[in-house]
């Protein structure tokens, strides 16, 4: 039987005892989105390196003297989030493979909804320069005024089209 | 009081390898709140299960309390800590996006890697299109120059919340203000909550409802920041060096022997070269204390010129009062010896070099006559054409 979530105001004690743990160690908040898009830099420097560094989005992961598109605390970090969750799923009898989907929508559907929607995510985190974690969490916890735009916009364009794909969730 | 953090590492290898342990309770954490489960995170948007909100809104507060309250007590440096910088027009575009895409998915980019991590196929997929959209953005940013301006739509400064407001609202205020505010919005997301589980029943595996837990958390994060607010000790910058104004040995003899009252000649020399000679009415700097303390009694003004045995410093520290005029004496004692205490060959030619030579031996007998400087010697008469400086010297 899978364990029941925390209580959600001591989940976010502890993620943000995390955050502050990161800017007291790290000097920088947590990020998620830079994973992805050093990971696709460096795909694309492996298949055209000139096209790659020539690339104005990309070919600063590349400049600098013993640059390279991974070494970087985010992905480092990243690795750490796979841990966490890993663990975390384990002990608390989580893991397990399956799909989770509202009881109205097919498995194709929602993943289908998955996909288009990571890549809403991943085109908004590249214009933004972050996500839900590096804007909103770690901007809003050193009280980055943008860190705060990002999050209301965020929640705002959550909740204005949450009704139109009510089909998959309720 | 020196910052403790940003901890500084000898070594870059060991600054990455702390992003595991870090990333691992980032992780951890939202596991542990749900994160991980598509379902629960999109309950924030049918208003059944409020959890997105609660989760972020009380980690962005404990991060915040903790950033600006250690900062407040000198133990963190805020200007050493990346801060997101200001594209208001891509940050208001990018979030609105990301909004649409995290209700389509229910996952965002970090719960995604949790979610994936805990078995789930839709956080893999979601993952997948995560790593879509970023080639797509990749390969459309050279081509597309709106998309280019989009991205660096905004001033790309790191501006503070609580900067923007037209009135000074201290951050540790504006935090208080904050969880006040938070508590307001707990209060009223877990009656929404109520509400529409009625309809549609409470998210996943969520436990007993426990609404106390705020007070708790945001109780003690309230009082730490207004104990930051009371007790702040705040990092003064050291104050910028004041830079020493040159004076020639030769000048400095003139307004010694003019009586100028306004002169503070200090020996920056050790005891025993002080005992040995010194320039008339120096004193040694050594045995007034704290300089700037001594410095401070002095009337506005003052001229203070400094010394050492050779050269001397280009500059002072920041922390003497500026209302005085810092000069230091060219090539320091030597220069004086030299230049001052030592006769010249009457080797010009032209009659304003003599007029020079004899007016520096008159100096020179001067000084080494009578080291009590008293109103009844009678001075020499001034040097032709006021200050000159010009003067063959031997070297460099």
């Amino acid at each position: 039987m899978p364990k029941n979530y925390w209580n959600p105001y001591l989940a976010g004690l502890l993620l943000g005892l995390t955050l502050l743990a990161a800017f007291m160690v790290a000097g920088q908040g947590l990020g998620a989105s830079a994973a992805p898009k050093r990971i696709v830099a460096l795909g694309c420097e492996s298949i055209n390196a000139q096209w790659a560094e020539s690339n104005t989005a990309i070919n600063k992961y590349f400049q600098g003297e013993n640059a390279h598109p991974l070494k970087n605390w985010l992905i480092l970090e990243v690795v750490g989030v796979l841990l966490g969750g890993f663990i975390g799923a384990v002990s608390a009898g989580r893991l397990k493979g399956e799909v989770l989907r509202g009881p109205r929508i097919s498995i194709r559907g929602r993943l289908l909804y998955a996909f288009f929607g990571g890549a809403l995510m991943g085109l908004a985190a590249a214009i933004g320069r972050g996500c839900t974690s590096g804007q909103a969490l770690s901007g809003g916890g050193t009280l980055a005024a943008g860190g705060w735009a990002y999050m209301m916009m965020f929640f705002g364009g959550a909740y204005a089209v949450a009704w139109l794909v009510r089909r998959q969730w309720t | 009081m020196s910052n403790l953090f940003p901890l500084e590492f000898t070594g870059e290898q060991f600054r990455l390898l702390t992003g595991i342990g870090i990333g691992f309770f980032f992780g951890f954490s939202l596991e542990r709140a749900g994160f991980g489960n598509a379902r629960k995170l999109a309950g924030q948007f049918y208003l059944n299960d409020m959890a997105v909100f609660k989760v972020m809104f009380t980690a962005v507060l404990v991060a915040m309390t903790g950033v600006f309250s250690l900062s407040a007590w000198g133990l963190l440096d805020l200007g050493e800590l990346w801060i997101n910088p200001t594209f208001l027009w891509a940050q208001l575009f990018a979030g609105f996006v990301l909004g649409i895409g995290f209700v389509m998915s229910g996952l965002c980019p970090g719960t995604s890697v949790v979610s994936m991590a805990s078995g789930k196929l839709d956080g893999f997929v979601t993952v997948l299109g995560t790593f879509f959209g970023v080639l797509v953005f990749t390969l459309l940013f050279d081509k597309l120059p709106a998309l280019r301006s989009l991205y660096s739509a905004g001033s790309g400064e790191v501006i503070l919340l609580h900067e923007i407001f037209p009135f000074k609202f201290p951050a540790l205020c504006l935090i208080m203000t904050v969880i006040l505010v938070a508590l307001g919005a707990f209060i009223f997301a877990e009656r929404v909550e109520k509400i529409y589980q009625k309809k549609l029943g409470p998210g996943p595996l969520t436990g007993p409802n426990r609404p106390r837990m705020k007070y708790y958390v945001l109780g003690p994060m309230f009082l730490i920041a207004l104990a930051a607010a009371i007790y702040d000790k705040p990092v003064v910058p050291e104050p910028e060096p004041l830079d020493l104004v040159a004076i020639e040995p030769l000048n400095l003899a003139e307004r010694i022997i003019d009586g100028d009252p306004t002169l503070v000649i200090l020996d920056l020399r050790s005891e025993e070269a002080f005992a040995e000679k010194n320039l008339p009415g120096a004193k040694l700097l050594r045995t007034l204390g704290d300089p700037a303390d001594y410095l401070s009694n002095l009337s506005e003004g003052m001229a203070v010129v400094l010394y050492n045995q050779q050269a001397t410093e280009s500059e002072v520290p920041g922390t003497w009062p500026a209302g005085l005029d810092y000069f230091a004496m060219r090539g320091g004692f030597e220069a004086w010896k030299r230049e001052v205490l030592t006769p010249r060959e009457m080797n010009g030619s032209s009659l304003k070099e003599q007029d020079f030579t004899r007016r520096q031996n008159q100096i020179a007998g001067f000084f080494s006559g009578t080291r009590v400087q008293s109103k009844a010697t009678a001075p020499p008469p001034p040097m032709s054409g006021g200050k000159k400086k010009k003067k063959p010297e031997g070297g460099c």
